[in-house]
């Protein structure tokens, strides 16, 4: 087994190891990294490898990665086409499953919603102004629709949950969002009303103040919009089946797409034809280069990555908090493979 | 180091700590001032350097954008990375980019001059008002409560300003005020733009007046500083001569200090183009739509420079960050050239400032 390669502890050289990169991955890497430091540390309590940490967002972190001022790089998003052609030595590598879902702000509604992309992409685009649509009622027969007006919410900073949503928009129903407007940035069609907000945080905000909002936001982010009273969409899967973001439903997604996880991990996972599972989850990535100019360095990294996706998948110990789904276990092997290639 | 010898030199302490020779050199040299020159010429040059260094380090940056994006950059609206996540590597003039990119700034250049252009039409008047009537109205105690209020308001980090904007004073004027003003307005050349969908408080209008709140405090101290230095006598002059208070201050009183006020408000409109935090946060970063109306959402080169970065780092040809930085000079000009002209504008309005013997 490839995995018996892998250090198992840091080496007894005090080094750091840094970290820096997407806001949604940095609260796991944070209770990570003190358990980590915790575990292996002199008698004294001194780790032996201190690992900071930082959340800075997903492109960053690729950047910085690629051009080695920071040692992992976090990323919701997987490497574009014109990152790999770019940056050759950088590696994709799953530490966690994540997932988003689709919040609404409608006090009278107490059912959750079922949408679909068509939907959602109308809603975007402008072409659905009010909730009471015929096309909504379509979907919720039996659950009356306030009449009024429909705010979509979208992120005004560049970010890997805009990229997942607008994937999933497009994989749903590409004539009503095109392939060109997927991505970190994207394109909003001009729709009267529309709201930009910055980070999930800006989004749970936005959204409770904003009645008849619609928005799509982290599941880390679960416990905070069910305090502030927001409704959580059931969506359409590639299966054609109205499922709610659980740990269920993203377990069975993420089991049924680990024979199509290539050895590079870099897969999307967007709207699979999977029934039981829910549509729009993502690896979290440590986007890592296979070559390091510190060989000890690189020996703690792969270290700390191995540990984080054996010990640190626990989810009630390290997952749970952020709602996070551990790697199955076909991912886990992959991405050992791929740990095992940091070098120096 | 000097101080030291000296003070030590009358204790009689034999063991001074600088040699002999080198400490008398050391206090021939403070006294003669070569170090404060010294000290000094180099304190003098650092910010030009500064400066220099900026602006090359940026236009090298964006010198590959200036080529590609070309006159496309000052006319286009649209700023995509490229076709998609998955877009491929192209090379046009041999600058690499992603396929299906386009960077336009218009929105972003249009944004920040109006929203600038709107803090100045609403915080000038304003802040000149209040800083006449901080010297020339308010008793003393008063005015000088407000004085240090307003000192207060300008030590206000920007962030906080910007929250304020977005969460309270966005929503306020788009549920009360401006769906009042976007029905009644009539359907005339110039307030057309204040008809139309009221917006929902993030946009042109709420990041013009929350950057208006930011200038004020700029505008209307260094107003109040100049007004102060106006001699009693001419002001005394004018009333003599029966002309009220508001007479006064427009004939005599603010053409007195003009050219320091010309310099007030462009010290304001440098921090208005600028301002960064507290615009991303209130208007709604559009990249890619000229603002219809004055409620509609907009952006602004800083914003866009601030909120886009991220995403810029995800393109692997680099290309959107030399675009940024394209966005980047392209502010600097346009504050150098603020300055530059409101220079040029303190001369000529200077030399004929004071009313002395003009014929008030």
């Amino acid at each position: 087994m490839v995995g018996a390669a892998l250090p198992t502890s840091p080496s007894k050289t005090p080094e750091t190891v840094t970290e820096t990169g997407s806001t949604l991955l940095y609260p796991l890497m944070g209770t990570w990294t003190e358990a980590y430091q915790k575990a292996f540390a002199t008698s004294a309590g001194a780790p032996y490898v201190t690992i900071e940490t930082g959340g800075t967002g997903s492109g960053t972190g690729i950047s910085d990665a690629a051009n080695g001022t920071v040692d992992i790089g976090a990323s919701d998003a997987y490497l574009s086409s014109s990152d790999m052609a770019s940056y050759p030595n950088l590696m994709n590598i799953a530490v966690a499953i994540s997932a988003q879902q689709i919040n609404y702000n409608l006090p009278t509604v107490k059912k959750p919603l079922k949408l679909d992309g068509t939907v959602l992409a109308e809603m975007y685009s402008g072409k659905i102004t009010k909730w009471n649509d015929p096309a909504i009622a379509a979907l919720n027969p039996g659950v009356s629709l306030p009449a009024i007006p429909v705010v979509p919410l979208h992120r005004a900073d560049g970010s890997g949950d805009t990229f997942l949503f607008t994937s999933y928009l497009n994989a749903q129903d590409s004539s009503a969002w095109s392939s060109s407007n997927v991505g970190t940035t994207v394109n909003w069609p001009s729709v009267s009303g529309a709201l930009a907000e910055e980070g999930n945080g800006g989004m749970v905000s936005g959204c409770a103040a904003t009645k008849g909002c619609i928005a799509y936001i982290g599941i880390s982010y679960e416990s905070k919009t069910q305090a502030a009273g927001l409704g959580q969409a059931v969506l359409k899967n590639g299966a054609g089946q109205f499922e709610a973001p659980t740990s269920a439903t993203i377990s069975a997604e993420a089991s049924a797409l680990t024979g199509k996880t290539p050895a590079s991990e870099t897969l999307s996972m967007i709207d699979a034809n999977v029934s039981g599972g829910y549509p729009i989850i993502n690896y979290e990535y440590a986007i890592v280069s296979k070559k390091q100019t510190n060989g000890t360095v690189a020996e703690d990294m792969r270290a700390f990555l191995y540990w984080a996706v054996h010990t640190g998948q626990s989810g009630t110990d390290y997952l749970d908090a952020v709602n996070f789904e551990p790697l199955p276990a076909a991912v886990v092997t992959l991405t050992d493979n791929q740990i095992a290639k940091i070098g120096s | 180091m000097a101080a030291i010898a000296r003070s030590t030199g009358p204790d009689g302490g034999a063991g001074a700590p600088l040699p002999r020779r080198a400490g008398a050199a050391l206090r021939m040299a403070v006294r003669r001032g070569d170090i404060l020159r010294w000290l000094g010429g180099i304190g003098a040059v650092i910010p030009l350097l500064a400066l220099g260094f900026i602006l090359v380090a940026l236009l090298i940056e964006a010198i590959p954008a200036f080529r590609l994006n070309g006159l496309g950059f000052f006319d286009k609206s649209i700023w995509q990375l490229g076709a998609g996540y998955n877009s491929t590597i192209v090379s046009t003039d041999g600058v690499k980019h992603l396929s299906g990119s386009s960077f336009g700034a218009v929105p972003e250049i249009v944004g920040t001059l109006i929203s600038s252009a709107i803090a100045l039409i609403v915080g000038v008047p304003i802040s000149i008002g209040a800083a006449l009537a901080i010297v020339e109205r308010l008793p003393r105690r008063v005015a000088n409560g407000v004085g240090i209020f307003l000192e207060l308001l300008a030590g206000i980090p920007s962030v906080i300003v910007g929250l304020w904007g977005a969460l309270t004073f966005g929503p306020f004027i788009a549920r009360d005020i401006t769906p009042v003003i976007a029905r009644n307005m009539p359907d005339v050349p110039v307030l057309n733009y204040f008809r139309g969908s009221p917006g929902n408080g993030e946009g042109l209008l709420t990041s013009g007046l929350v950057l208006a709140v930011m200038i004020i405090p700029i505008v209307a101290a260094t107003s109040r500083d100049l007004i102060r230095q106006v001699p009693i006598l001419p002001r005394e002059g004018a009333i003599a001569l029966g002309m009220s208070d508001a007479q006064t201050a427009r004939k005599v009183t603010l053409p007195w200090v003009s050219s320091g006020i010309v310099g007030a408000v462009v010290l304001g409109l440098g921090r208005a183009l600028g301002e960064t935090m507290a615009v991303a946060m209130c208007c709604g970063v559009a990249l890619n739509a000229v603002p219809g109306n004055i409620y509609a959402t907009m952006t602004t080169i800083s914003a866009t420079i601030l909120t886009q970065l991220d995403s810029a780092f995800t393109d692997g040809t680099g290309f959107a960050v030399k675009s940024i930085a394209e966005l980047a000079f392209v502010l600097m000009v346009i504050t150098l050239a603020v300055n530059v002209a409101a220079r040029l504008l303190v001369k000529r309005v200077s030399g004929t400032a004071l009313p002395v013997g003009r014929g008030v």
